[in-house]
């Protein structure tokens, strides 16, 4: 990796660099003496939160001179779901966007935000591909925050310990939530557990993802936390869901945090973290100093992003406003957008207020009052959506939600569901099944050699050591990235007036950019023309030069075809008939069956995900299966034709 | 036997392709009419356009090409008094020169007898004997039946395996098997009898003892119908695959004394043949001791002869014509330079991953050609040109010349780097690897290098990035969004 040449910077500023020279315990010292409190650039939590992941490595590359001069403690730029929607929507790889924002920002240490066993992902994942995707991360990312959302230690610690080995500054999180078992007093003995597997050169993030708590609430915890472990440096995290986020930070930083997260005010939202200038001119006023920041290199970055903004319309939330009421529902702030998107799309956008405000946090009280954050607030939402849609509370719940009632993903933190749910969920041998499946799962390690021949035969290619890093975490996804990149190349280098644009260029329009080797490049939109085939040939001046370029298109009758509006009864009738049709809007992740294959009743044919959560479809029928028209990784709408099996 | 100068008005050029298109320029160079003529799958193609009147002589494929009658007809009914007939297809029938001498027409070749004699590859090797030049040892051409067979046998336990039997009438490589011992012998000859029957209208075939991995060295040679004879240096065409040449060179990298002795060789069975007009003649030189024999001499223009002109100057089709006027050759010796160096590579519309499978029927979608000082492009391809399925896959050739052989490769290098060819697959990334090998580098080739070198064939043919984030603009454009994000 290339290094630009350092500039000068202030003393109290920690980069890379110094990281990289005196190692970690130097770096937390410096923060432990400094007087006043470092930022942190929420850049990936104001993405995640209000553009649903979608800002793009040309917006982020186009203020990167200016964030790199504005003396943060650190950028907090991957993890979270950023990492699989880089894949999916953004089109970057994930370990490259790093690298190339790093060659840009060379004084800024980077930060992530890593779920654990659950890497950057909705599910464990082996301990083997836990430590060796760490260590593909690790060069990139200095800064590395760690939470699990049942907050059950034992669940972090393969990441823990090769984050350490790796040199780089460990962030374990407490996760905050608010409820009569959410006392100082257990997040106190928490820090204690967290501490006694990590040691004390750390420091400590309260994760308030959900925006939680008064002011006056975060001020007490931080001050408890302080008073069980003096030394400790607390880093503050929170967003501004209800608007209250700025009070909750002074209060923070006023009794003891040394680092909290605030982002550009260009592109604040409403889900996310509030604005950096506001909270340093608030604790300027109280005598605290945001130390190492470059106010004007601040100001800069908002300038040059509002030219930006607009291109993100389509991707704000649904919904505008703040929302208050977050204190009773609790979705985090990364999930704000993508629920109203859901609703939406869903068709149940006007039934949003009975689901946050009774039936969410109904459902959050019956199954532990634990902490609604990824995976836990996927389950937590699926599980209120359909008890409501489907008007029966705990009907066919997804797999996830049995795994969690069984203990798989770790202990209850304060009390498991009640007797009733059980009996819904499992039937009447609940207490069997209990007893017979319960306890936290052990997910067996997997032959990474194998999988690395896997991923080789589907890109015809050998792959690195990082696209395996990447292809354990989203197979499907993952391939089908490697395939769009060798198709269309590195497409970052595009501004997002092109990457976004809806309804097709105009004659003419001409686009100047570099690509990513270096080449600068010019090209104008000429004449389109139709094949015999149908689909479309576009004449694009290509520096210079003319070229056809052929874009194949669905033709119209494919369509149509695909847009039947088909109801449930429909659907189950065409299931009892061997005609398999997906019940949902989402993604084809895996056929545990094949064509020719004898299925009987209850059999899975298919799983399917939505809103990240797995569904099985199961066959109505016995029979054979004739045909399988889908693969995993394909979209899928309400209605498609999925599989067809010949009834015995 | 001097006749008095006639000149000539009007050419008529019996070809297709980038020859046809050679030749019309130097025509047009010379202030004469440029007649082409075209089989109907020709229609398209860009030589046509280069003419001054195009006439139609059939609907081909490669037949009417070859009709000389048709040719002779073309001829009257445009008005020419001269045909050049390029190479390949009627270049080396007697019968073209024959005929034209019968309709008064000037044939820009040498006359009849020469090329009927030449063409006999027997015949050949007992001109270059006369002419005391060192050629291979040899059969006749075989007696039919027992007593063919009989008579290779002896040949083989005289001068030992390997040997090589050739067709009489076979030429630019096709019609020669390699023989390892007798029991092969014994079964290969009936079936190179009829092949070569088949292939050239003769089934005369002889033996020749093997040189195993020679190098191909060619001397260049005018000849007036003044009695002048001279040449204009080496080209050495040793990189070949499967007999058939790629890329040539000149000159070749031998010492003077070898080359000398192999012009004069050259020029004395240039004389002993009565030769006139432009010829090759044909060497293998052994790569360690330098020796060579005589193989054959091409009555014809060569594909090459670029490399020959780049170096020394002279428009060969030029003195070809002047030639078939009658002039004398004035070209000052010292005004031939051979100076430098000089590399053709024939771009083809091939897969040579695929066995140099042709890509007939493709479409050439972006055509941008290099340019610069020492570079040359003989073509006739254009953006939106179909490559034929009926005639060969060449789109164009590229004569590099260079100082020296290092500035030359260099030189090679860029000039392949700056083509863009989309659309059909091609010989340019080939080409690239064989401008990265150590061996071809250092110099050190001969006819062996394509088969011995299997790592020239591991290029990688990567898309440009451009052309990548193009595909992606053209989609969104024709989508009217962007599927891959949202």
């Amino acid at each position: 990796m290339k290094h630009k040449k350092t500039r000068n910077v202030p003393e109290e500023r920690i980069t890379p660099k110094e990281l990289r020279e005196k190692g970690v315990s130097s770096i937390l010292d410096k923060i432990r003496r400094v007087k006043g409190y470092y930022l942190t650039n929420t850049e990936r939590d104001l993405s995640q939160s209000d553009f649903k992941n979608r800002i793009m490595p040309h917006t982020q590359l186009l203020v990167a001179k200016q964030r790199n001069e504005a003396g943060y403690f650190s950028i907090e730029i991957s993890g979270g779901a950023s990492v699989h929607v880089d894949l999916l929507r953004c089109q970057i790889n994930p370990l490259e966007k790093l690298q190339v924002l790093s060659s840009d920002m060379p004084d800024t240490l980077f930060q992530n935000l890593c779920r654990g066993v659950n890497l950057f992902g909705y599910r464990p994942y082996p301990e083997n591909v836990v430590r060796l995707t760490v260590r593909s991360f690790a060069p990139y990312i200095h800064v590395w925050r760690v939470f699990d959302f049942l907050n059950y230690v034992p669940n972090m610690i393969p990441v823990l310990e090769e984050v350490k080995a790796a040199g780089c500054i460990l962030e374990p999180s407490i996760c905050f939530s608010t409820g009569p078992e959410h006392t100082d007093e257990y997040y106190v003995k928490k820090v204690g557990e967290i501490l006694r597997v990590t040691g004390s050169e750390v420091i400590l993030c309260i994760k308030n993802h959900s925006g939680l708590g008064t002011p006056k609430r975060i001020g007490n915890l931080v001050k408890s936390i302080m008073r069980g472990y003096p030394e400790l440096i607390i880093h503050y995290h929170g967003h501004n869901t209800d608007g209250a986020d700025v009070g909750r930070i002074v209060e923070a930083v006023r009794n003891g945090a040394k680092i909290v997260d605030a982002a550009d005010h260009a592109f604040v939202g409403f889900y996310g973290p509030p604005p950096i200038l506001t909270v340093v001119d608030i604790l300027e006023d109280y005598g605290f100093k945001a130390v190492s920041l470059n106010r004007q290199a601040v100001i800069d970055t908002s300038n040059e992003l509002r030219t930006q903004r607009e291109y993100y319309k389509d991707f704000e939330s649904q919904f505008l406003g703040f929302d208050p009421t977050v204190q009773t529902h609790k979705l985090p702030g990364g999930a704000m957008g993508s629920s109203f998107e859901q609703a939406v799309k869903g068709g149940f956008l006007h039934r949003m207020p009975e689901i946050l405000q009774n039936e969410l946090p109904r459902v959050q009280v019956e199954l532990g009052n634990w902490w609604s954050v990824t995976p836990g607030s996927q389950i937590l939402w699926t599980t209120a959506v359909n008890n409501l849609l489907k008007n029966a509370r705990y009907k066919e719940v997804s797999d996830d939600l049995k795994n969690l009632m069984l203990g798989k993903y770790g202990d209850f933190p304060f009390y498991r569901p009640a007797d009733e749910i059980y009996r819904t969920v499992f039937g009447p041998a609940w207490k069997h099944i209990l007893s017979r499946d319960g306890g936290c799962q052990k997910i067996e390690n997997i032959d990474l050699e194998i999988e690395k021949k896997v991923l080789e035969r589907h890109l015809g290619r050998q792959a690195t050591q990082d696209e395996l890093v990447l292809y354990l975490q989203h197979p499907n996804d993952v391939v089908r990235f490697f395939k769009f990149e060798k198709k269309y190349g590195k497409t970052w280098v595009l501004p997002p007036n092109i990457w976004f644009k809806r309804g097709g260029f105009n004659l003419g329009d001409k686009f100047e950019f570099t690509d990513a080797f270096g080449k600068q490049h010019s090209l104008e939109i000429g004449h389109q023309r139709k094949t015999k085939t149908g689909d479309a040939v576009t004449y694009i001046v290509v520096d210079h030069n003319p070229e056809p370029v052929l874009t194949e298109l669905e033709q119209e009758g494919e369509q149509i075809r695909r847009r039947v509006v088909l109801t449930q009864k429909e659907l189950e009738s065409l299931a009892k008939s061997g005609d398999i049709r997906s019940p949902l809007a989402g993604t084809v992740s895996e056929i545990p069956i094949a064509e020719g294959n004898e299925v009987s009743a209850g059999q899975i044919l298919i799983v399917l995900e939505a809103m990240k959560m797995l569904n099985k479809v199961v066959s109505e029928i016995n029979g054979k299966v004739t045909e399988i028209l889908v693969s995993p990784g394909d979209k899928i709408d309400v209605g498609d034709p999925l599989i067809l099996i010949k009834k015995d | 036997m001097v006749k008095k100068a006639r000149n000539i008005r009007k050419v008529l050029i019996a070809n297709r392709g980038e020859i046809a298109l050679r030749i019309l320029r130097t025509v047009k160079e010379l202030g004469m009419g440029a007649i082409a003529v075209y089989e109907k799958p020709d229609s398209e193609a860009y030589y046509i356009r280069a003419a001054d009147e195009a006439i139609l002589i059939g609907d081909g494929p490669r037949r009417d090409y070859l009709d000389v009658e048709k040719i002779i007809w073309a001829a009257h009914k445009g008005d020419a008094d001269a045909i050049h007939p390029g190479y390949g297809f009627l270049s080396e029938n007697p019968d073209l020169s024959a005929e034209c001498e019968r309709a008064g027409l000037i044939f820009v070749g040498p006359p009849p007898h020469v090329i009927r004699n030449l063409g006999n590859k027997v015949m050949a090797r007992e001109i270059a004997k006369k002419a005391k030049c060192p050629s291979i040892a040899g059969t006749e051409d075989l007696a039919q039946g027992e007593e063919g067979i009989e008579q290779s046998i002896a040949f083989g336990k005289q001068h030992g395996y390997p040997l090589m039997l050739k067709a009489s009438a076979g030429g630019g490589g096709r019609g020669i098997r390699k023989i390892q011992n007798r029991e092969e012998l014994i079964e290969q000859l009936p079936m190179a009898r009829s092949e070569a029957l088949s292939a050239f209208g003769n089934d005369n075939v002889y033996i020749e003892k093997m040189i195993e991995n020679p190098r191909h060295v060619e001397i260049q040679i005018l000849a007036d119908q003044h009695g002048h004879i001279f040449h204009l240096g080496s080209r050495d065409c040793s990189i070949q695959r499967r007999h058939q040449k790629i890329l040539e060179i000149a000159p070749a990298d031998l010492p003077a004394v070898v080359l000398n002795a192999m012009y004069k060789c050259a020029i004395e069975t240039a004389k002993a043949a009565g030769y006139i007009n432009a010829g090759t003649v044909e060497f293998l030189v052994d790569p360690k001791t330098h020796n060579f024999w005589f193989m054959e001499m091409n009555t014809r223009l060569q594909v090459e002869h670029t490399v020959t002109e780049e170096l020394t100057g002279v428009d060969i089709v030029r003195a070809q014509i002047r030639i078939a006027e009658g002039y004398p050759l004035n070209i000052p010796k010292e005004r031939v330079r051979l100076l430098g160096k000089a590399i053709q590579v024939r771009i083809n519309a091939e897969d040579p991953k695929n066995n140099f499978m042709p890509e007939g029927g493709k479409q050439v979608e972006v055509y941008r050609s290099p340019g610069g000082l020492g570079v040359r492009l003989d073509g006739a391809v254009y953006q939106g040109y179909t490559i034929p399925t009926d005639y060969d896959s060449l789109m164009v050739k590229m004569t590099i010349r260079g100082y020296n052989w290092e500035q030359t490769l260099q030189r090679l290098k860029r000039s392949l780097n700056d083509f863009l060819i989309v659309g059909p697959k091609t010989t340019i990334p080939f080409y690239r690897a064989i401008c990265e090998e150590h061996d071809f580098k250092a110099g050190k080739f001969d006819t062996s290098y394509i088969e011995t070198h299997p790592e020239i064939f591991a290029y990688s043919e990567e898309e440009r990035e451009v052309a990548k984030l193009s595909r992606l603009i053209a989609e969104i454009h024709a989508k009217k969004t962007n599927p891959y994000a949202y």
